[in-house]
């Protein structure tokens, strides 16, 4: 059996190792450091929740339609809510940057389109051109362009906003 | 008495190694990897408390987040920056404190079995704690809080039901409210007292858990973590600010590195990693290794309590012995300080590995193992030294209603019980109770008849004149009256490892115990050859005689031999006669190979044994529960 340690150097044997405890814990809890874009890099998010439009058009119902539904349920116009997909196509210099096609949210796939991504691209002047088709038809019916010039790890956000009368684009 | 040791794999060598080490620095009773469960209930504690003190200065509002925390690290560093760096720190050592605790239950297979319900409650309790502190890390409003909401938000994004709306919330300061904070307040508070409840369910089913570590490891660490808050206080980085994206954040590898997978492998690869991590760790204690299933539970007597206990496939003799109320001693649980030796006195153990210096090859000769690191391969009986008086252990009182009265022999009533609370009473067929009268005095009785579900049991109650209990059975006792007891006492058991063939010796109303034996081993199917001796006095006192007549007829395996010391004129006895162990002698000359469980009056019991062992009996193949007429009984 090894011969014990003498208090002295039991005491300080134990402040090495909580010493060693202290460092482990004290150095993850800090480092190594994350790198989440590289040193040229500005940010794009591209971020939206709209609805497509109808991908139906009401049509009236026939007599023959409408006896065979319920009383409470005669209505004479038959609406679908099924809404089209929303497609997006994203260009930076003339390049296409990010293409994306979102269904409408809900089991009858009546409600919004959601849309986020967020894109590291090179820092400095950027010409964007953003389009939208939200119709069965699938044709671009809004589309916007904008030069930006981006410094490094500056954000811009584009958005859609129907109101405001399609692509929002905020520079933070 | 026979001791198997597991030869250690290389993971439980290395911590063995490692555990010499701090051994010697520490010393066995406060080495820190024996308390690590302990070690990490301390550090919660720490959190808790720290993070009591910061909620009352944090602000839950965008603006003034940061700076309530800001305003706290730096206005009062004596006390809230100090503490602020505690409940990081301690966060950060509860990770890595719980990680540890289960490599070292998994490394020591120390997570199967019926150990499978602490591991899966361990494993929620880890996920828990990450979940609690990555929400941590968002109140603070800084650059850090700003990845981990984003990246929280993109992760949680890729799940069908959210579909991208989350991380809407924070795409610009503008989408950002007050509302956030008091939700990541509110969660910060139910999920630690998720953990909470969750670590209490954890312990309730480990026996005699610890809770707290010894007071050395606490101030030890306590003054760690201290010096460390003071070297490298926690600090909060640059404000949160949606417009831009830092490019280079100071990491806490401890609880976000998850977020580095969801950024560089895809927030779906890291959910599919996360999903399969969680369901493996779950499936631990069902994969691979050393079915425990298959085992099956053994009996440990225990002389000094008068106790059997059963231990469980995979359960160590010192959890058993916790798990049934017993005061064990014991400290590190893990085979190193050496507190919690036994003395095997009949059966088989299989060690786990332990520390050398806890129990030496010469302690090993001598029969003496290590309860936390022993498992029972067969039935045992054992010895120790308690560590407190063992007046301060009482035994379990009980209260049964009597059910039915029968007079089997002019002297002999059977009185049949029916126990409150029958649950919590699980004896063993041979044991006995001790009825309390009111004066206090206790008259002991063995059980007649095997457990039964729903809590019935028969006693044979002997007449003894001029006693302050029995006349009263046969005198005033009536259905419904209430009974006191204590019990189930007595390491008088049937030994059912063993597949030598038995031989029952019983004196008068010892015949109680040996047919509780005798009916149990036939509703277990034993299939060894058992014989009955029962020495009476004349054929009046062999009350049952019909019954075990009736069990020999039924089984082919069962011998009974009445034996008649004074059999009277009319008794017309034709049958053996003499001392009971006389005619056990002319019928088994050599006992060699034989069990023989006697229970009668102390000087049957004692003459038979001395008779038995100059005829070849081992003195450990012989079990005897003898019983003497109390003075006023």
């Amino acid at each position: 059996m090894a011969k014990p340690f003498s208090a002295l150097v039991r005491y300080s044997l134990q402040c090495a190792a909580y010493a060693a405890f202290a460092a482990v814990i004290g150095y993850f809890s800090t480092a190594p450091p994350y790198r989440q874009r590289g040193e040229n890099e500005a940010v794009l998010k591209l971020s939206f929740s709209h609805s497509g439009q109808l991908r139906f058009a009401c049509r009236q119902r026939d007599a023959a339609e409408l006896a065979k539904l319920q009383p409470n349920m005669r209505s004479a116009m038959d609406c679908p809510r099924e809404r089209a997909a929303v497609r997006v196509e994203l260009d930076m210099d003339g390049q296409a940057l990010y293409r994306v096609s979102a269904d409408p949210m809900g089991l009858q796939k009546d409600g919004a389109a959601t849309v986020y991504r967020r894109l590291n691209i090179p820092a400095g002047t950027h010409h964007f051109s953003a389009g939208l088709a939200d119709a069965a038809d699938g044709l671009i019916h809004y589309r916007k362009e904008l030069t930006v010039d981006l410094q490094a790890g500056q954000v811009i956000v584009i958005d859609f906003v129907t109101g405001s009368g399609g692509f929002v684009f905020t520079r933070g | 008495m026979p001791a198997h040791t597991a030869a250690p794999s290389w993971g439980q060598r290395a911590f063995l190694a490692l555990e010499t080490g701090l051994n010697r620095c520490f010393g066995e009773q406060a080495n820190p990897l024996y308390f690590l469960g302990a070690l990490a209930f301390y550090l919660f504690w720490l959190v808790i408390f720290s993070g009591l003190y910061l909620y009352v200065f944090f602000e839950t509002s965008v603006v003034q987040a940061y700076a309530s925390v800001d305003a706290l690290t730096h206005g009062q560093p004596y006390a809230g920056g100090l503490l602020r760096s505690l409940h990081r720190y301690a966060s950060d050592a509860l990770v890595l404190v719980l990680m540890l605790h289960m490599l070292r239950h998994f490394t020591f297979n120390r997570h199967r079995g019926f150990r499978w319900f602490s591991w899966v409650s361990g494993v929620v309790i880890l996920w828990l704690v990450y979940a609690s502190g990555v929400n941590g890390y968002m109140l603070p409003w800084d650059r850090l809080s700003q990845f981990v909401v984003t990246s929280t938000a993109e992760w949680f994004d890729v799940l069908p039901v959210l579909g991208g709306s989350m991380a809407r919330n924070f795409i610009s300061n503008a989408h950002v409210s007050d509302r956030l904070f008091s939700l990541l307040s509110f969660i910060h508070i139910g999920l630690p007292l998720g953990v909470m409840a969750l670590l209490w369910v954890h312990t309730q089913r480990v026996p005699g858990a610890r809770i707290l570590p010894p007071r050395a490891l606490m101030l030890g660490l306590l003054l760690t973590l201290c010096a460390l808050s003071l070297l490298q206080p926690a600090l909060s980085q640059a404000p949160a600010d949606m417009a831009t994206l830092t490019s280079m954040l100071a990491f806490d590898w401890w609880y976000l590195p998850v977020y580095a997978l969801v950024a560089h492998w895809g927030p779906l690869q890291a959910w599919l990693l996360v999903i399969t991590c969680s369901a493996l760790l779950l499936a631990l204690p069902w994969l691979g290794g050393r079915a425990l299933a298959s085992e099956r539970t053994w009996t440990v007597a225990i002389g000094q309590e008068n106790r059997v206990i059963r231990v469980r496939p995979g359960e160590t003799l010192l959890d058993a012995g916790l798990r049934e109320g017993l005061d064990l001693p014991f400290a590190c649980r893990n085979g190193g300080c050496g507190l919690c030796k036994c003395t095997v006195l009949h059966g088989d153990v299989r060690l786990l590995p332990y520390q050398a210096s806890a129990l030496t090859a010469a302690e090993r000769g001598a029969g003496l193992t290590l309860m936390c690191c022993a498992q029972a391969s067969s039935d045992l009986a054992i010895s120790y030294v308690p560590p407190h008086d063992p007046a301060r252990q009482q035994p379990q009182t009980y209260q049964a209603r009597v059910t039915h009265l029968e007079l089997l022999a002019h002297d002999v009533m059977r009185v049949c019980l029916q126990i409150e609370d029958a649950k919590a009473l699980r004896f063993q067929p041979g044991q006995y109770i001790n009825i309390a009268l009111p004066d206090g005095a206790r008259r002991s009785f063995s059980f007649a008849s095997p457990y039964r579900d729903g809590g019935s049991v028969d006693l044979h109650i002997r007449r003894v004149e001029g006693g302050r209990f029995t006349p009263g059975v046969f005198d005033n006792m009536r259905v419904d009256d209430v009974l006191h007891f204590e019990g189930p006492l007595g390491t008088f058991t049937l030994h059912e490892d063993s597949t030598q063939p038995i031989i029952f010796v019983a004196g008068s109303t010892g015949f109680a115990p040996v047919k509780c034996m005798v009916e149990h081993a036939f509703q277990t199917g034993m299939q060894r050859q058992m014989a009955l001796y029962w020495g009476v006095r004349s054929r009046a006192d062999l009350y049952l005689a019909d019954l075990a007549a009736q069990w020999a007829r039924a089984h082919s395996n069962f011998h009974f031999v009445p034996v008649l010391s004074e059999p009277a004129e009319q008794d017309h006895w034709v049958g053996r006669t003499g001392l009971v162990h006389q005619a056990i002698l002319e019928d088994f000359p050599d006992l060699s190979g034989h069990q023989v469980y006697a229970c009668g009056s102390v000087r049957m019991v004692q003459v038979a044994q001395s008779a038995f062992v100059h005829h070849g009996m081992l003195s450990d193949a012989c079990f005897s529960d003898a019983f003497h007429l109390a003075a006023h009984g």
